[in-house]
């Protein structure tokens, strides 16, 4: 069954099918609002919100509309909200504490471990909209087109944003200090 | 080509998504400038170093049973027919994520019981039981995803690999088999990610370095070297002379094999 047949269900009465589309998207909205804001109990908390959202909201969900996009423009929204509640949007990652040792670990992987965390920085220290881009497009696989979609505007626009994004991305790696 | 029309099309030149008409372009642009090569260069090392960067797993049994909670406190608010009959429906509860759902959370329940009970019990087969049926339908979670036809689910499927414990050979192929033929690049690319953790089995090294000449995108071709240096298998080192002699390929990729080779000693 589709994600769009289910949030049809939904939409149309039968509330209990949000729960499959929880399991099925519950871990990309996650990566997408954790790397967002940083914070892994705000993200889990705003994986909520969002499904909380979409039963609140079930009406606007349009036939022809893909969910995915829809879901994504709800995730924007909610932090966005998230945000202004908190004030200034500033937070300190969190870095070397969430990192992955899926990989052995003869020595060199220290310094590719060194620059990991260097990036993760740059990319914090992104402009929000920029790193948003680097996400959807890096982490969730998406193509500029749907990126088009849930930010409303062409694919072309967002190729042109995204260029700038990275090399937004690559000057803000460069800036931050090697060995921390 | 003027340098300012590289930007936007370099995402889709390095994942090798261009026409014929268009990569002939950007080729003839990059042997004349050298400022677009080195900004390709960099490019393609930061979008594969940008693969590394991970983010934690969602604690998903804590956060099921939160949702199940708002879930049901809407229903019952709404005074829907299911919730007064104080269940749910049977479609709901046969739906595989579910039950996949309520294995995760016994088994949360089981290891806390085990650990601040007061009496742990020193063995007990039904959470090694649950842990074997947890792992099983992670496994048919991610053939099943690996499938599909959108590339955010396949690279969904790539990702729930990495919470197996221990996969069986059928995930493993399946990730190779990824790698080997899926069309988006970035599917690719994850899929290597997932592969590392396999790079001390020769046959995995084996079919990487098989997989290597099918790929067009340089930055696969970057994330397998990588792949390979830290596998530290032996032939690695063979691998990477060929490819850094291989004027065919982009310069970034044989600059990457060149550096890798005084990586290893060569």
């Amino acid at each position: 069954m589709t994600d769009e047949y289910l949030m049809r269900a939904v939409r149309d009465g039968d509330l209990t099918r949000l729960g499959v589309l929880f399991e099925r998207h519950h871990r990309p909205l996650f990566d997408f609002l954790y790397r967002m804001t940083g914070d892994r109990g705000a993200a889990e908390d705003l994986v909520q919100d969002v499904f909380v959202r979409m039963l609140r909201y079930r009406a606007t969900y349009r036939d022809d509309g893909r969910f995915e996009t829809w879901m994504f423009r709800i995730a924007r929204n909610a932090r966005a909200d998230h945000f202004r509640k908190q004030g200034a949007a500033v937070y300190v990652p969190e870095d070397g504490m969430d990192w992955e040792s899926e990989a052995p670990g003869p020595a060199r992987l220290l310094e590719r471990a060194r620059d990991m965390v260097r990036l993760k920085r740059a990319l914090q220290a992104l402009r929000e909209d920029r790193r948003e881009l680097i996400v959807l497009v890096r982490y969730q696989g998406m193509t500029h087109e749907q990126v088009g979609a849930i930010l409303g505007v062409d694919a072309g626009t967002v190729k042109v944003r995204f260029h700038r994004a990275i090399k937004e991305l690559r000057d803000a790696f460069t800036r931050v200090p090697e060995g921390e | 080509m003027q340098c300012d029309d590289l930007g936007p099309r370099m995402l889709d030149y390095l994942a090798g998504a261009l026409s014929d008409d268009e990569l002939s372009a950007i080729r003839a642009h990059l042997t004349q400038c050298e400022t677009c090569r080195d900004e390709v260069d960099a490019t393609a090392e930061l979008w594969g170093e940008l693969g590394a960067v991970t983010a934690p797993r969602p604690d998903s049994a804590r956060m099921r049973a939160r949702f199940d909670a708002a879930l049901q406190g809407y229903i019952d608010g709404q005074s829907a027919p299911a919730a007064r009959a104080g269940r749910l429906p049977l479609a709901w509860r046969e739906q595989p994520w579910v039950q996949l759902a309520g294995a995760a959370a016994v088994l949360v329940v089981g290891v806390a019981l085990g650990r601040f009970g007061t009496q742990p019990p020193p063995s007990n087969p039904e959470i090694a039981e649950l842990r074997q049926e947890l792992r099983d339908t992670r496994q048919m979670v991610t053939l099943s995803l690996l499938q599909q036809q959108s590339a955010s689910e396949r690279l969904k499927g790539v990702s729930s690999s990495s919470q197996i414990e221990q996969p069986g050979s059928e995930v493993v192929s399946a990730l190779i088999e990824t790698l080997r033929h899926d069309s988006n690049v970035n599917v690719r690319l994850a899929s290597v990610d997932a592969l590392r953790r396999f790079g001390g089995r020769e046959g995995v090294r084996r079919d990487v370095v098989e997989a290597l000449p099918q790929q067009e995108s340089p930055l696969v071709q970057i994330a397998l070297i990588d792949f390979l240096l830290e596998a530290e298998g032996p032939e690695a080192a063979g691998v990477l002379r060929r490819l850094a002699d291989d004027m065919m390929l982009d310069k970034a990729v044989r600059d990457r094999a060149a550096r890798g080779l005084r990586q290893v000693g060569l």
